[in-house]
């Protein structure tokens, strides 16, 4: 304590408050600049560390796997018969399946749901194991791009034959027959934890398949991880399927890397897996899910694995992946708990841990946390008591948008198209423009204002720090122009007599300056106030929320086209229960209205000295 | 032309009930949440106690129920679900009309005299702790009565008993005897309040010896037994859990009189210190109570932050507010997710939350010790303000 109070007499010697205080948008900017280049950074040498199995029992790889060209014939067999059934009803082809995974003795049921169809699962009970455990295989019968997924049905199928015949197994083993990897699936999912009656245990993992082309042969393997709301599968999960599929001499591909890239592994390559896994764990579910995302909250790690191209591996060698991984993950005792929950992945081989990558996004959540604090502290306002009107008004306001943005979220969620929307948020952005020289605030309630603004952000941001670091990053980078809006104050009619007889200064600049050149200055003083009028709308325009995740949308990821991810936005939350939309719309919006309302044209005032403090 | 004092009480019943009403879900939402319920106020134990009340079962011998008798007896004789609703909404409103009454008594206090209510109503915390039915609203109000009845009407029996009641519902504000003490004004006053309290507790506790029935003391330890001892290692925000969590067996009981004796020690001390500012000194109590009890919620905490419009003067002095406030709202915000992390999901584990909860207590020690900075400092000023004066010391 001793050692603080001398370093705190010393910095008030040294004057330091007012200047600090002074510098707080500066300071302000350089946390959001720290944060960047923190983030910049890993992907370089000696930042980043090598992926390790942390769980011993796993051992991937380590036993011989036996689906192999025997089971090929088998794997051809099941295949001519599915190709058939791709214009049957889903029953039908359900019903045929059933009857196949019957054949060996699997106990099967379907899940009917009325809105997502049917789903087909079959349960094979552990020979060795008590059965309160299990491990999952689903398959839909149509891939994230709508195509029929033959390969992986077959696969799947003749896996669970080749399953059904080894006695090794101690956890059983689940098959599922999904009609999409995304609704349907999670519908399964969230009725095997609520209503199904054929249930076999707690679910310890899942594989899901992806091999939607008819050819014997592929090139390379995708394999997909992100979860829903920021969750990721235990590393270790991620490292047995990597590690397996790189044994069997296949290579890896991260976040839909095309083939030719597979093989780099230098900074730019490494710096691309960042941004793309950043990207696409922040908009997981949002985009078209592969299948894991279903999974993800029942404590459920899961995987995606997905055959691209043409020739090279045999599609035995493509189930040796699951198979290998089945055998892992029988090993375990425990649930996967060893490794980390939290990590980003550079390369197949290479990840970041929490620590490394955190301080990126807390330094944006403090940068927000510092514009909160120059708002309030960095004016001829600071010194208005707690309880003045201006604060009261500002928390009043703030509850006000908040619930407006409930609102909006839930009129969005059914009933107006997103183009609505979008030329609503386009043309409020115009009103303080509009409304200037008719409307206005006080210059205090401004300041508050963004103060109450900023604060809500960082706590936002700080709070999905934890819970889904993607998010975070993304938002409090799409949202950090917001800092740059300047309050736009023009002459109260006091302001002329103030300036001259009050002590209380209320311009920036001397007064006798002002008086020797006034006129000059008015003019200009006119010509900055609108340029920064401009320069405010474009920023208002930019941070806002459903502008800016539209134009990241489009610039990032060419998976979107127009306003689509609004769409998908809205119908992530409703199928998948994915709550990105309303991180927007709650933790976004109320924010960037608070900025929006602070920015019309504002009154300053004079403050009595009975509401000040001192 | 209705008082001030009745408008802020009607405002606040008029906030719960809407609340209360609009979201039927979130009372059992919250009485699930560790931050708003725990083992020795949540309502779910109470309605188990109401339970095996109306079927003549024991009630203390399950282990189940640590609400005190008369509480249990006193809930059990409503029916209806909107009754209790309506009772807990009115205790509030009740809590919200004293503190405007007391503003008025401060006539130097520069505040509006409606804003202690007025911030009482929309504080969060305590909204969120109404509506989730935690019993700690029952002892709030036994507390705020007391400092009520001593300071609009200086009716030191009431006060003495109301403080007895508030010892009686959850132990611990027993101590705010000693602070109660230093508001009154001679010896024999003092002598009779403690006698009085003294009184009303063995009153209150020979009650519930007769009551619930047939005669059983098995109630003292099941409810001041538990919150004494801790018997319940369940995660809260407080400083308790995690350490017993972790300690060997042989030494708890030593730190547990420990952890005890620590909750005691600064009671005295705070009103010797403050005899000139006693009003001050017992909110003192209440804040460091908060900060050390072994089952501490947000309900608490909301409760003690009512009392800080009072002490407006002291705000200029405050040296780090904003740090304090910071911390606090963080804290709040990402104990839930900390929770979430470790319980739901099962990616984090308990030391996230471990970690929120120190940082909450943090935060509480920080507005105390800034308060206590602040007042030290009026007094160096003597009662007039001098914010140009820098002091590093006192």
């Amino acid at each position: 304590m001793a050692l603080l109070e001398k370093l705190h007499r010393r910095v008030v010697d040294m004057g330091l408050v007012p200047r600090v205080i002074a510098l707080l948008p500066v300071i302000s900017t350089l946390c959001a600049l720290f944060g960047f280049i923190s983030i910049a950074i890993l992907p370089m040498d000696g930042q980043y560390r090598r992926t390790y199995i942390s769980e011993n029992a796993l051992m991937p790889s380590q036993a011989y796997s036996y689906f192999r060209e025997t089971e090929w014939n088998i794997l051809r067999g099941y295949r001519s018969q599915i190709e058939k059934t791709v214009n049957m009803t889903s029953t039908e082809r359900n019903n045929i399946m059933g009857s196949w995974l019957q054949e060996f003795g699997t106990k099967t049921a379907i899940y009917e749901n009325d809105q997502y169809g049917e789903t087909l699962y079959g349960v094979m009970h552990a020979p060795r194991g008590d059965g309160t455990e299990a491990m999952v295989l689903a398959i839909p019968w149509f891939n994230s791009e709508k195509e029929f997924n033959v390969g992986g049905a077959s696969l799947g199928i003749s896996l669970a034959r080749f399953f059904s015949r080894w006695p090794v197994w101690s956890k059983n083993i689940i098959v599922v027959f999904s009609e999409n990897p995304h609704a349907a699936l999670r519908s399964w999912v969230e009725a095997y934890h609520t209503s199904l009656d054929l249930t076999g245990g707690s679910i310890e993992a899942a594989v899901v398949l992806d091999y939607s082309s008819a050819e014997d042969f592929f090139e390379y393997v995708e394999v997909s991880y992100d979860g829903l709301n920021g969750e990721l599968p235990n590393l270790d999960l991620v490292n047995v399927a990597i590690s397996i599929i790189e044994h069997e001499g296949m290579k890896v591909s991260l976040h839909g890397l095309p083939y030719d890239q597979l093989g780099n592994n230098d900074f730019f390559s490494r710096f691309k897996i960042l941004c793309l896994g950043i990207r696409d764990w922040a908009l997981s579910g949002v985009k078209n899910p592969h299948g894991n995302e279903a999974f993800s909250g029942w404590r459920i790690q899961s995987v995606t694995l997905k055959a691209h191209g043409h020739g090279g591996h045999d599609i035995t060698t493509f189930g040796r992946i699951p198979e290998a991984m089945f055998r892992s993950i029988n090993n375990l005792l425990e649930k996967f708990h060893q490794s980390f929950f939290f990590y980003l992945l550079l390369a197949p081989r290479q990840f970041v841990s929490i620590s490394s990558y955190l301080p990126s996004a807390v330094a944006l959540s403090v940068a927000f946390a510092v514009s909160s604090l120059n708002a309030f502290i960095n004016n001829d306002y600071a010194s208005i008591s707690l309880f003045s009107k201006y604060n009261l008004i500002a928390v009043l306001v703030w509850f006000i948008s908040m619930v407006v943005s409930f609102v909006i979220s839930q009129l969005f969620l059914s009933v107006l198209p997103a183009g609505l929307l979008m030329t609503i948020s386009l043309a409020v952005c115009f009103l303080p423009i509009a409304l200037s020289g008719k409307v206005h605030i006080s210059e205090p309630l401004s300041y508050r204002l963004k103060n109450v603004a900023f604060l809500y952000f960082s706590l936002v941001s700080t709070s999905l720090l934890m819970i889904n670091f993607a998010m975070a990053l993304l938002i409090g980078t799409l949202a950090f122009p917001m800092t740059f809006i300047k309050t736009i104050s023009i002459k109260a009619s006091a302001e002329s007599e103030t300036s001259l007889g009050s002590n209380i200064s209320i311009k920036t600049e001397p007064n006798d300056e002002m008086q020797l050149n006034e006129h000059y200055k008015e003019g200009i003083s006119e010509k900055n106030q609108q340029r920064q009028q401009l320069k405010n709308l474009s920023l208002l325009i930019l941070t806002n929320p459903f502008i800016s995740i539209t134009v990241f949308g489009l610039l990032f990821d060419d998976e979107f086209q127009g306003f689509d991810i609004i769409n998908k936005l809205v119908s992530a939350w409703i199928d998948l229960k994915c709550w990105s939309w309303f991180v927007l719309c709650i933790g976004w919006l109320p924010c960037w209205l608070l900025i929006l309302a602070s920015s019309f044209e504002s009154k300053s005032v004079v403050i009595k000295s009975k509401e000040k403090q001192s | 032309m209705v008082s001030t004092e009745f408008k802020v009480a009607l405002g606040c019943i008029a906030t719960r009930l809407a609340v209360m009403c609009l979201f039927p879900s979130l009372q059992q939402q919250l009485d699930k949440s560790v931050e708003f319920s725990t083992p020795v106020t949540s309502f779910r134990s109470l309605q188990e106690g109401i339970y095996l009340l109306r079927n003549n079962i024991q009630v203390y011998n399950h282990g189940v129920v640590h609400h005190p008798p008369i509480l249990v007896l006193f809930l059990s004789l409503f029916d209806s679900d909107k009754l209790i609703s309506i009772i807990y909404a009115s205790l509030d409103g009740l809590i919200a009309y004293q503190l405007t009454k007391m503003t008025k008594v401060f006539k130097n206090l520069k505040v509006q005299s409606w804003l202690p209510g007025l911030l009482y109503a929309v504080n969060p915390l305590v909204l969120l702790s109404c509506v989730s039915r935690s019993s700690i609203i029952f002892t709030n109000f036994a507390i705020s009565s007391s400092l009520y009845c001593i300071l609009t009407e200086g009716n030191v029996i009431l006060s003495s008993v109301m403080i007895s009641v508030a010892g009686y519902l959850s132990f611990y504000p027993l101590l705010l005897l000693i602070p109660l003490l230093g508001m009154l004004k001679s010896w024999r006053q003092r002598m009779f309040s403690v006698i009085v309290s003294i009184l009303s507790l063995l009153i209150l506790l020979l009650f519930s010896y007769n009551m619930l029935g047939g005669e059983s003391w098995s109630f003292l330890t099941q409810v001041y037994g538990s919150i004494i001892s801790f018997q319940k290692v369940f995660p809260n925000l407080g400083l308790w859990w995690y350490f017993f969590i972790e300690m060997f067996d042989t030494f708890i009981p030593f730190f547990k009189a420990v952890f005890n004796i620590f909750i005691a020690a600064f009671i005295t001390p705070f009103t010797l210190r403050y005899h000139k500012q006693p009003f001050y000194a017992f909110i003192l109590c209440i804040g460091w109570i908060v900060l050390t009890k072994p089952y501490p919620s947000l309900g608490d905490a909301g409760f003690f932050f009512s009392f800080l419009p009072f002490f407006t003067p002291l705000f200029g002095y405050l040296r780090y507010p904003i740090i304090s406030a910071l911390l606090f709202l963080h804290a709040i915000v990402l104990a839930p997710i900390f929770y979430h992390l470790w319980v739901v999901l099962g990616s984090g584990n308990s030391n996230f939350f471990y970690a929120i909860s120190l940082v909450y207590a943090l935060a509480l020690a920080s507005i105390l010790v800034d308060l206590n900075w602040a007042m030290l400092r009026i007094e160096y000023d003597n009662g007039v303000p001098n914010f140009k004066l820098k002091v590093t010391q006192i």
